[in-house]
């Protein structure tokens, strides 16, 4: 109950924030323009559509998870107004999870309303719902879920500006882990190797989420896939929480 | 405040204990899943990442004045995709790659010679390789390397009237060193057009600047001259074959009816070896040994 009424309060917070309604602005700008960067192509216009509208809310989304997230906490440290929530019966993993789930609830909602506007702009492109299409954005959602978690990591004891360099940082090293996977092919056994291949299991790896591609061209993926990704990201977000709840505990406010 | 002053110290200390047991069972629960995920197949298209790469042109004007550092990361990237041979048809989009690279960094030579490179040997496209070479020389007009690389593959390819043409072109831009003439004169020999392969080793030999050029330059006058000496003798031979149904017993014999005005005798005067029996008439020096 006590994190449901934190998440609530988060989610009103979250609502308010300007900065919500401005990438939300830009979403559906990009999911419009997506209509326009169509008509200048040659052949298949309706990939441009899904590619454009696929990728906008994936990386608006991320911006939203990040640049609130990073703020939730250090907010509440900044202006005091921690203090008065932990002088109360709650506990401070209770504080963190309800701040996270209710950053959640904001990025569901916003993903929900962003993916109706482009599913109705692919309808009315190919007078059909792909089903494929909300698999991808559910998959995106995973990710956000997971981008949330970092940022509300770092905000536990950093500025939200280092926490967006920092989570932002953590995105592009887990779109681009797939480098190490081929540095890892080429390195020579030995201890190089085993340190490499301890980085590569440690460092997420988001392409695991990413399922655009296979949306947009059709290609079959086997369900076991599908499911051992979205536990990976429920058990990445899990650790990430774990560890901001690790640091949030031995924070000193004083 | 108040909520943390219940709980005992040591409850405490157990509490961090199984978070960071938690922790731990977290991490190896996403490190095995992340093991489980990398042994499934993901379908790919093959190129797919790279066919709707738009081409360099249009790229440019998104790389915000990085276009070279761009161009940078796409060859390495482009080296990692080439090296990945479980992309059956990963030569597909050669030209495509490359030419994304050449309209971002227009004067990095790399990326067209590896590209060319792999075109040739391992594609075995050779006619890929020549038009990243065009390509390349279209952008680097000033360059002799790329009409010299061309060549050298046809050269490879045996295809030795188009890498006597790229040598060609390599001889007109400045600055191409003088082993671009010699392999034009020893790719016309190639070509069997010895009346220019003559030409281009005498003006060698003539203008050369050091002894062992000159030596190259005499040696393969000396093959080009015995080569076409051995022709106009066969041809004698032939027709004193035909009038008389055998071979002569020596080469003097082709000179009396006429088929020859007079014998010809290598470049250093002697004369050339003639077995008789088999009909076959060598020089009597080994070219390159002399």
């Amino acid at each position: 109950m006590k994190i449901k009424a934190i998440a609530i309060n988060t989610f009103r917070e979250a609502i308010r924030d300007r900065v919500l309604y401005l990438l939300f602005f830009f979403t559906v700008v990009a999911l419009l323009f997506s209509r326009l960067l169509a008509m200048l192509t040659v052949g298949d216009r309706v990939k441009i559509i899904k590619d454009v509208g696929l990728a906008s809310i994936s990386l608006f989304g991320m911006l939203m998870a990040i640049l609130i997230g990073t703020g939730l906490v250090y907010k509440e440290i900044d202006k005091k107004t921690v203090f008065t929530l932990i002088s109360k019966p709650i506990q401070r993993w209770q504080f963190l999870l309800g701040k996270f789930f209710g950053l959640v609830l904001t990025l569901f909602i916003m993903t929900v309303l962003m993916s109706l506007i482009f599913i109705v702009i692919v309808f009315l492109h190919t007078s059909k719902i792909e089903g494929r299409l909300l698999l991808a954005v559910l998959f995106i959602f995973i990710e956000l879920v997971l981008i949330t978690a970092v940022a509300i990591l770092f905000s536990c004891f950093s500025t939200p500006i280092l926490s967006s360099l920092f989570s932002v940082s953590f995105y592009l090293i887990g779109h681009f882990s797939w480098g190490l996977e081929t540095l890892l092919l080429k390195t020579k056994p030995g201890p190089t190797k085993v340190l490499l291949q301890g980085i590569y299991a440690l460092l997420p790896d988001l392409e695991n989420f990413n399922f655009k591609t296979e949306a947009v061209y059709g290609l079959a993926v086997q369900p076991k896939f599908y499911f051992y990704s979205a536990l990976y990201g429920i058990v990445y977000t899990f650790f990430i929480l774990m560890l901001a709840v690790l640091i949030f505990k031995k924070r000193d406010f004083v | 405040m108040t909520a943390m002053k219940t709980i005992p110290r040591h409850a405490k200390g157990s509490a961090a204990l199984s978070l960071v047991l938690i922790l731990c069972l977290a991490a190896a629960g996403f490190v095995s899943l992340k093991s489980a995920i990398d042994k499934i197949p993901r379908k790919k298209i093959p190129g797919a990442s790279v066919i709707y790469v738009p081409s360099g042109k249009y790229l440019k004007y998104v790389t915000f004045g990085y276009s070279s550092l761009v161009a940078d990361l796409v060859f390495i990237w482009a080296i990692q995709y080439y090296s990945t041979y479980t992309i059956v048809d990963r030569f597909t989009y050669l030209e495509h790659i490359f030419s994304i690279i050449a309209e971002l960094d227009p004067r990095y030579q790399d990326p067209y010679e590896i590209g060319a490179l792999i075109a040739f040997s391992e594609a075995k496209d050779p006619k890929l390789a020549y038009k990243i070479m065009d390509l390349a020389l279209k952008k680097n007009p000033d360059q002799w390397i790329f009409p010299f690389e061309a060549g050298h593959y046809a050269q490879m390819a045996k295809d030795y009237d188009t890498a006597r043409e790229y040598y060609q072109e390599a001889i007109k831009i400045p600055g191409s060193p003088d082993i671009v003439k010699r392999l034009y004169a020893a790719v016309g020999f190639k070509a069997m057009d010895l009346r220019t392969s003559w030409d281009t080793w005498l003006e060698i030999y003539n203008t050369a600047a050091d002894a062992r050029t000159k030596k190259i330059a005499s040696k393969h006058l000396y093959q080009v001259k015995s080569s076409s000496d051995i022709i106009v003798l066969h041809e004698a031979l032939k027709r004193f074959q035909d009038q008389y149904g055998h071979n002569p017993e020596n080469l003097a014999e082709l000179v009396r009816p006429g088929y020859l005005e007079s014998l010809p005798k290598d470049l250093d005067g002697k004369d050339y070896i003639y077995d008789s029996k088999t009909g076959e008439v060598k020089p009597p020096t080994i070219w390159w040994k002399r």
